[in-house]
């Protein structure tokens, strides 16, 4: 198993995003796989700016810790990238521009190149310099000149055969310059696989599964799925960027309302001000798909950075009790999968699910191992298109799983009011003159009970509620939840390896918990709880479900994403004193 | 159970006689000024004929914001101030419907007054209608972004400080294209104003003077009579926007000796519905599933 940590560092505007992006094509249509994630922060120009991508040749799940190669485009991508480079790292710089002084000493390869002479004498584009640049990684990787050509020419095709001439002289200039030699033999197994982040999964897995309106306010690190929903706009959904996050969520909820499915996304902060509106959801059944992608601390906070400390917050937002899902996608494959299932559990059990997500997943990249279009199975649940009953129709009618029938606007017979006060089988409202009459103070706890009960029901009808369990012989397991869960299964390898027998529980669906199954799988196990917040999360919840208090934990609430190699180093910390 | 509910029975407005209210007993004190709009918007919808299974009435919260429940069409009695977002969701998804949007002026100007310049400025096709009672009914009477100066109330016990807003400036500034303004004491007016907004194709808010009989004892019935005058009663031309602007403000400039009411500006412009590309195939709530080719093809762009 061979796989190469490639980091691009420069400034924001020096395209080193572009140039990761070229990178991961490349090695996704070559058979390799491909984990890459960015650093980056809230500026737009200037800043510093990094972009790694590993390539392997086995399923990764993680960036990685030490970088093997480094393309610095800066002066900043050398100060900054010294600590990250692995022994005998190869290092791609301008020798015109950039000064390589602070490496001496470490045991790291130089190759100079005068990328910016070669750029613009090549073309006149000095951001070809980048071109120059992957030419020489690719060289270095192993990967053919071929395999360049054929994705930048379907990729810049459009712009014209100049610019696709253009970037394979400069990258042949790169990949044949002096010294750069094939230094790693990463071959692909043949099969083309497509590289995505998790906005663009959740995206599509959203389109696939019907959803026709997406409503947003710009926020990182959701603002991917506003950017992917506005692209296909013509394309039979509909995005409309909304005046605040409090507008984003009420228009989606009456788009679903109106008969469509409908999602709205943000972050914690947007999240905030929609929290009144998902009781609303709740309170008049309407089905709704909520995604919260979670950034570094509270308030503002660290925007380009990622947390997962929003679980209790989604758990519990909004005032009173109402029926509500909590999923968290654990990897982008995971991200198509789970969305069409949150459609679906809003429409049979009309609630709000919320996709709890973080800047990690939302913006990470990853080759997916396949997405079958024929697979996705759409589940409007109870909606009638006749009132059968005969009289007024009955929209919130007490039914033994709690689900009534709902009805779309436009169809005859079955009109109704739904209202945010509490109300009766007919949607008429008990909240004004009737409240506090005997009749009515049992309507309010029959229909509270009505909705509630649907909570009950998905736990039976349902089989997703429960932990998931890697290596059930294992001795000791690692618990996690979300877009953590890769890091952990690294490090449970990277253990494994070294002759500990580790596994992993990790939960992807953590509202409603069935508590039976999930205290079963805990119960007398020895645990570890990872996960990327201060007051671990999770494990109040497993405590709050189980009454299972797992004493040790890995925390981490740096902003940086989690690796393998560092959960595995603190876990043998822990193992020693267990 | 429906994987697709596309081939529903959506109306198309069929011009049928039809009972659209509800048996349900109103709300509102003896009195209150939202009982004319509420015969107003009946009127106007008994007029025009539209199929009550095409008519969706949105509702934030407050006394007047019970309205929906009066009728036997659709709707959504929604949070305080949500009512236009919610509106707004209704109509891009099946813009087939007639939407109107019924709530106070605490509903529409304070807590959802963000909410009122974008959707004015997007210009869909609907109708909201603001009882503009210049106080908080509900709550039991406190001040309103429309209470004048001096106005005392359970919250303002000294006189209010601030100026009102001026809800036909606004609306004319943020871009609506249909904005009136009636009273209850008119029903014959008022349902020739809403029907009037129903029939426009573009935003239409219409402010309606609908007085709070038990909280607001300044501006009543007996208040409004003298001082309001109509509109096309001078000759006030509608299409031109420096004249409705000037009537907009005579009620502050005449200290409220003169307050116009009537059709004060309309304009035609393309609504969202025209230009908003995914409606070329129909309602978005008419359009199939996307086939599994085409959700081939949206993979690809990840290749
Ligand atoms: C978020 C929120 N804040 C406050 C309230 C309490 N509240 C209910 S109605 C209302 C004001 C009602 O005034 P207006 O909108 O003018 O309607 P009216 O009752 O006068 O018709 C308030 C403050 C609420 N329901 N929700
Ligand atoms: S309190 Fe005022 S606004 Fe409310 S119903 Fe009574 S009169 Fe009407």
């Amino acid at each position: 198993m061979t796989n190469v940590c490639v980091r691009i560092a420069g400034a924001n505007g020096d395209g080193v995003e572009s140039s990761g992006g070229l990178l991961v094509k490349i090695a996704a249509r070559n058979g390799l796989k491909v984990f890459g994630y960015r650093g980056y922060q809230s500026i737009i120009r200037g800043g510093h700016v990094w972009y790694q991508i590993r390539i392997g040749d086995e399923k990764l799940y993680g960036h990685g810790n030490k970088v093997d190669i480094l393309i610095a485009l800066n002066q900043d991508g050398i100060k900054n990238q010294k600590n990250h480079l692995n022994k005998g790292a190869f290092v791609i710089y301008d020798n015109t521009k950039v000064n390589v002084d602070l490496l001496k000493g470490l045991d790291v390869k130089l190759i100079g190149i005068p990328l910016l002479d070669i750029a613009v004498t090549t073309s006149g584009d000095p951001i070809m310099r980048n071109t120059v640049a992957v030419g020489a990684v690719i060289k270095l990787l192993g990967i053919s000149m071929e395999a360049f050509e054929q994705v930048i020419t379907s990729m810049f095709g459009r712009k014209g055969e100049k610019t696709v001439k253009d970037n394979i002289v400069a990258a042949s200039k790169g990949f044949n310059f002096e010294g750069v030699v094939s230094s790693y033999k990463l071959i692909g197994d043949g099969k083309q696989r497509y590289s995505m982040d998790g906005n663009t999964a959740l995206s599509i897995s959203a389109y696939a599964s019907g959803c026709k309106f997406y409503a947003a306010y710009p926020m990182t690190p959701a603002s991917g799925i506003l950017h992917w929903f506005a692209a296909h706009d013509h394309k039979g959904v509909l995005f409309k960027q909304s005046e605040d996050e409090i507008a984003a969520i009420n228009m989606a909820i009456g788009a679903s309302y109106a008969g469509v499915r409908a999602m709205c996304g943000t972050s914690g902060g947007g999240f905030s001000l929609m929290t009144e509106a998902l009781g609303y959801a709740g309170m008049i059944e309407t089905p709704l798909v909520v995604v919260e992608s979670q950034r570094t601390g509270p308030s503002t906070g660290l925007p380009t950075k990622t947390e997962q400390a929003d679980l209790l917050f989604v758990m519990h937002a909004s005032q009173g009790e109402y029926p509500r899902i909590v999923v968290a996608p654990r990897d982008i494959d995971e991200c198509f999968t789970i969305t069409t299932q949150a459609f679906n559990l809003a429409d049979k059990y009309q609630c709000p699910v919320i996709i709890l997500m973080d800047l990690f997943i939302s913006e990470h990249i990853e080759t997916i191992e396949g997405f079958d279009a024929s697979s996705v199975k759409i589940e409007r649940g109870k909606i009638t298109m006749t009132n059968t009953g005969g009289g007024r129709f009955k929209r919130y009618e007490y039914s033994e799983d709690g689900v009534s029938s709902r009805s779309i606007p436009g169809t005859k017979g079955t009109e109704f009011i739904a209202p945010t006060d509490e109300h009766d089988e007919y949607g008429d409202l008990i909240s004004d003159a009737f409240s506090g009459l005997d009749e009515y103070v049992e309507m309010r706890v029959k229909m509270h009970e009505k909705r509630m009960r649907k909570m009950d029901m998905m736990l039976k009808n349902e089989e997703y509620f429960v932990p998931k369990i890697e290596n059930p012989s294992a001795k000791i397991f690692l618990v996690t939840f979300g877009s953590t869960t890769e890091a952990v299964r690294e490090a449970v390898v990277l253990l494994n390896k070294k002759g500990f027998e580790f596994g992993v529980i990790s939960f992807n669906y953590l509202l409603p918990l069935d508590k039976e199954k999930t205290t079963a799988i805990l119960q007398g196990k020895k645990l570890i709880d990872v996960e990327c917040n201060y007051t671990a999360q999770l494990a109040q919840v497993i405590m709050m479900n189980t009454g299972i208090d797992i004493k040790n934990k890995i925390l981490k609430y740096d902003g940086e994403a989690i690796t393998g190699e560092e959960i595995a180093e603190k876990v043998e910390k822990l193992y020693n004193s267990m | 159970m429906a994987e697709n509910i596309t081939n529903q029975n959506i109306t198309q407005g069929a011009k049928t006689k039809q009972v659209y209210t509800s048996t349900n007993k109103p709300i509102w004190c003896a009195g209150c000024g939202d009982y004319s709009v509420f015969a107003s918007i009946n009127k106007a919808l008994t007029e025009l004929g539209i199929d009550k299974s095409s008519v969706a009435i949105v509702s934030g919260i407050g006394c007047s914001s019970a309205m929906p429940h009066s009728f036997s069409t659709y709707g959504v009695h929604s949070l305080h101030g949500r009512l236009l977002p919610t509106a707004t969701g209704i109509k891009l998804a099946n813009s087939s419907l007639t939407v109107i949007g019924t709530g106070g002026d605490g509903d529409g100007y304070g807590i959802g007054g963000g909410h009122l310049m974008h959707t004015a400025r997007r210009n869909l096709d609907m109708t909201y209608i603001i009882m503009d009672n210049e106080t908080y009914g509900l709550t039991t009477g406190q001040t309103s972004p429309t209470a004048l100066l001096g106005h005392k109330t359970k919250s303002t016990p000294f006189g209010v400080i601030e100026m009102p807003v001026n809800p036909m400036a606004l609306a004319i500034s943020a871009g609506a294209t249909y904005v009136a303004r009636g009273f209850s004491g008119d029903v014959a007016h008022l349902s020739q104003l809403i029907k009037g907004g129903i029939e426009h194709k573009g935003f239409a808010l219409i402010d309606i003077f609908s007085p709070c009989v038990t909280f607001n004892h300044d501006n009543t019935y007996d208040w409004f009579r003298p001082r309001i005058y109509k509109l096309d009663s001078v000759g006030h031309d509608p299409s031109n926007l420096n004249a409705a602007m000037e009537k907009a403000f005579e009620d502050v400039q005449t200290k409220y000796e003169k307050i116009p009411i009537g059709l004060f500006y309309k304009t035609s412009r393309p609504t969202y519905e025209d230009l908003e590309l995914s409606f070329k195939n129909g309602p978005l709530v008419k359009q199939e599933m996307p086939t599994k080719e085409q959700i081939q093809s949206i993979l690809e762009e990840n290749l």
